[in-house]
């Protein structure tokens, strides 16, 4: 019989896929603890309508086809409906037709390059109008016109790169070089990409490059002797993790664009900073990747509180519209996109590994996966 | 040997089903079968002229022009449709084709063909539909983002402002009219080509 009915004491099961191994580990495990916390704080609350929440995780180990095999062991064999998983967008469509197929429910906490919108899918992290606008703009007020895009070679990347190449021509802006390494790019694949920026003589470098392979982007940089002032590179996906991994001092001057980092104000993220690092270590920062991963397991459980059903068409549409007092600020899932409206602010790296943030929205950002109206009037403080 | 008894998905359990074939013993059967997944199931015989949409599933005899007494057009279907074949005459294939059914069930009934022809009937009614959900939203905003770059190049040839400043007309529009991005666009583009 379906969890939904009766009267009964057995937990809730949900699945988790996250690596704990290979190149994505480096931030793909910060949002598996982002995930575990959740469920601790919940299960410690006395679980949802007196049930405990019970995490069924596998570790895909970074590969994309993993995810899928693993979605459906999860569907078929585990007999579970709700996941939470996924960094990269490759892994995101490796699961998709498993949800869809099977009417799951994927909980994704990652930015991603926007327009998707799958009824089987809750989207937590940034779309773009949430992220690259304001980004594009900061970087062409602050720093120049002239950008270099370095990107790891998967979806994300190029699709990320159309969407910012259009806003800086439209801008005025020219884009003086573009290139890709594959997802697994050690130190020396580096070399020559760093001899091509110093011909070039870009203002930006606008870096989709993800994984183990941000940390040597910055490292060579950095033993370029760059300056960060004159020519920083700028992200959408570089954390208070790969700075952590890479060392403060080279990521120190350096811009990305997120809804969350860890020095954002306000009583909501300061507890959930205690909490977290008191599980896993003072040392250890939380980011943008690791809130989501926190906050959408909140919302699912608040859902599931009133659904009380596992089902996903008894629980999505609770889900829909529900706002929540995340670490980043008041944010709510969206029910014309599934995708989340959130926070936008531009962090600069200092030299404790953290963020200062130099502008951010005065409320959360309407995600418009699909770019149609722009998120172009976003006022900041 | 024992059998594991292999509990119901969700999916499938607590539906509304219309029964549309003569109540014979067999017809009894059905009946009985899916009342045991906790179905609310309604008998109707003869065939009626318009077959009723307020279901779940429904579980009808292959009859000559039963594709005329189906309520919705085909690819738009309201319930899961499973086709009942009869042991004879012999099938007519094309009238099958045309009811566009999720599942068919043979007479005479077993208990394992009953429940394998509501899941299927089920499953492949509910993912059609979320597809189809998908292609619609997925056509919206294509016809959004058509209508916002038309209004957009209206806008900047009328008035003779930049791409951003047009973007920004449309957005506060869409917010102090409280519609969305897309309707506002569109009001502009019609209303333009009916002054020009």
């Amino acid at each position: 019989m379906p969890e939904s009915r009766g009267r009964t004491s057995e937990p809730w099961r949900v699945g988790v896929l996250f690596s704990k191994t290979g190149f994505m580990a480096v931030i793909e495990e910060t949002q598996l603890r982002g995930t575990l916390l959740a469920i601790e704080e919940i299960n410690a609350a006395g679980g949802i309508n007196g049930r405990e929440l019970v995490p069924i995780a596998y570790d895909p180990s970074s590969e994309a086809a993993a995810f899928g095999r693993y979605a459906k062991r999860l569907m078929v064999e585990d007999r579970i409906t709700t996941i939470f998983g996924c960094y990269t967008s490759s892994s995101r469509k490796a699961v998709l037709p498993v949800v869809e197929r099977l009417n799951g429910l994927l909980w994704y906490p990652t930015l991603y390059e926007g327009f998707e919108f799958s009824p089987n899918v809750i989207y937590t992290g940034a779309a773009p109008n949430q992220n690259s606008i304001a980004l594009c703009r900061f970087l062409m007020d602050n720093y120049g016109t002239r950008f270099y895009f370095v990107g790891s070679d998967y979806v994300y990347p190029r699709e990320s790169n159309r969407i910012m190449r259009e806003l800086v021509r439209n801008n005025g802006g020219e884009v003086v070089g573009e290139v890709y390494l594959r997802l697994r790019a050690k130190h020396r694949d580096f070399a020559p990409v760093i001899r091509d920026i110093k011909a070039l003589q870009p203002n930006v470098i606008f870096s989709t490059v993800v994984g183990d392979a941000t940390i040597h982007l910055y490292q060579c940089y950095a033993d370029a002797g760059f300056d960060p002032k004159t020519m920083p590179i700028a992200s959408l996906t570089t954390t208070e993790a790969e700075i952590r991994a890479m060392g403060f001092d080279v990521g120190e001057g350096h811009i990305t664009a997120a809804p969350y980092f860890q020095g954002v104000g306000g009583d909501s993220n300061s507890s959930f900073v205690a909490h977290y690092k008191k599980r896993y270590g003072e040392d250890e920062p939380t980011n943008m990747c690791v809130e989501a991963a926190y906050f959408q397991v909140h919302i699912f459980a608040k859902a599931l509180e009133q659904a009380n059903s596992l089902e996903t068409d008894v629980l999505r549409p609770v889900v829909l519209g529900t706002e929540f007092d995340a670490p980043q600020g008041k944010i709510s899932i969206n029910p014309t996109c599934s995708h989340t409206d959130l926070w936008t602010r531009i962090g600069r790296v200092n030299r404790r590994g953290q963020f200062d943030v130099m502008q951010q929205s005065l409320t959360s950002v309407r995600a418009d996966p699909y770019l149609i109206g722009y998120g172009r009037t976003v006022a900041f403080s | 040997m024992t059998w594991q008894v292999r509990p119901l998905p969700p999916e499938v359990s607590n539906l509304d089903i219309v029964v549309a074939t003569r109540r014979d013993e067999d017809g009894e059967f059905l009946i009985r079968e899916l009342q045991r997944t906790r179905a609310r199931v309604r008998h109707i015989w003869p065939i009626p002229e318009v077959l009723p949409e307020d279901a779940d599933v429904i579980y009808c005899d292959l009859a000559p022009g039963l594709s005329e007494r189906i309520p919705w057009v085909p690819g738009e279907p309201k319930a899961a449709l499973t086709i009942i074949i009869p042991l004879v005459p012999p099938p007519d294939l094309d009238q099958l084709r045309t009811c566009a059914a999720d599942a068919v069930l043979h007479r005479p009934f077993t208990s394992h063909a009953v429940l394998v022809s509501l899941v299927m009937a089920r499953t492949r009614f509910t993912y059609d539909q979320r597809l189809r959900w998908r292609i619609d939203k997925l056509d919206e905003n294509l016809r959004a983002i058509r209508a916002v770059e038309r209004a957009k190049a209206i806008l900047m040839s009328t008035r003779s402002i930049g791409e951003d400043e047009a973007y920004r007309f449309i957005r506060r529009q869409a917010m102090d009219r409280r519609v969305s991005i897309s309707v506002v666009a569109a009001a502009i583009v019609d209303s333009h080509e009916i002054l020009s």
